[in-house]
């Protein structure tokens, strides 16, 4: 019988996917994560405008901004990968903000 | 949808199952189940194993009452796709205009307290994530919401921040009513992983 997963185990199991399996380069791709959260990383354009505009406002994406990322990289795969780690950088740090205000909450609460 | 492998599949297999299932829902097959079946040896499976937990495995929530999470997540995130698919599967437990209601103004909306609490929570954790705070979380748990119930309200929060955003970037085609009414019964019955 297995034991069930806790939703940290769950989030914890997606980091280490986006940032360790795929096909584009791992620095490329924990940038990706990275500025997706908000934070800081190197990232050249075309690259950095998409995950920037995803992790802000992503019904603002554009036809030409995925299209730029798909031609520079070379492939949609790459190009999902870019999006799907811009998107997991934003949900993954809301999930660590509300993880650490809810545990802090408690622990005040004894 | 902006990426053509991911619209058509990425194996055999996929393309097949892609045409056979549009051909027997007798629909096209949403966007967000092409990119389920997209890239496996990526994130996709973590992802789907974490928004199965979230959306039907246990929890004081229910099923229902993750769904219109979801929706009013998603309309925060501006993505209609979202609030349409996940709006379709709250009104199957939910009473329809209280789902209206919810997304027009969650805080005026006749919900429950418990659940108008959460939504308080999330919609801080979506919005603001920089200021969320144990403040926020004390306010929630003053309400009545257990820990284990707000954690399971910050996790369908957090899967649908990723998925929202994959929607709108890759800017899924948005099903007719009826198409959502159908695909939900289809994720009731099969879930998300």
């Amino acid at each position: 019988m297995t034991t069930p997963k806790s939703h940290a185990q769950l989030a914890e199991r997606l980091r280490a996917r986006v940032e360790n399996a795929g096909i584009l380069d791992a620095e490329l791709r924990v940038a990706c994560v990275r500025i997706g959260a908000g934070a800081g990383a190197e990232l050249d354009a075309p690259h950095r405008e998409l995950v920037a505009t995803i992790a802000e406002a992503s019904h603002r994406v554009t036809d030409a901004q995925v299209t730029a990322v798909q031609e520079a990289l070379g492939s949609d795969r790459a190009a999902f990968e870019v999006i799907m780690a811009a998107s997991a950088g934003a949900g993954l740090r809301r999930w660590d903000a509300a993880l650490r205000a809810i545990r802090e909450a408690s622990d005040e609460a004894g | 949808m902006r990426l053509a492998e991911v619209e058509r599949g990425d194996s055999m297999r996929h393309r097949m199952l892609i045409r056979l299932i549009s051909r027997f829902a007798g629909y096209r097959l949403p966007d967000a189940a092409r990119v389920a079946f997209y890239d496996k040896s990526f994130a996709g499976p973590a992802l789907g194993e974490w928004t199965q937990k979230a959306m039907r495995e246990s929890s004081s929530w229910s099923v229902s009452e993750r769904e219109l999470m979801a929706a009013v997540v998603a309309s925060w995130s501006s993505c209609p796709f979202c609030v349409g698919a996940h709006g379709a599967i709250a009104v199957r437990g939910v009473e329809p205009e209280l789902v209206s209601a919810a997304l027009a103004d969650f805080r005026t909306a006749p919900l429950s307290d418990r659940l108008r609490a959460a939504l308080v929570f999330l919609e801080r954790m979506m919005t603001e994530p920089d200021r969320l705070s144990a403040v926020d979380a004390r306010a929630a748990l003053d309400v009545g919401l257990t820990v284990d119930e707000l954690e399971d309200a910050a996790a369908v929060a957090a899967v649908f921040a990723i998925i929202t955003r994959n929607a709108n970037a890759l800017d899924y085609e948005i099903p007719t009513a009826d198409e959502f009414d159908r695909a939900a019964v289809m994720l009731l019955r099969r879930g998300y992983s």
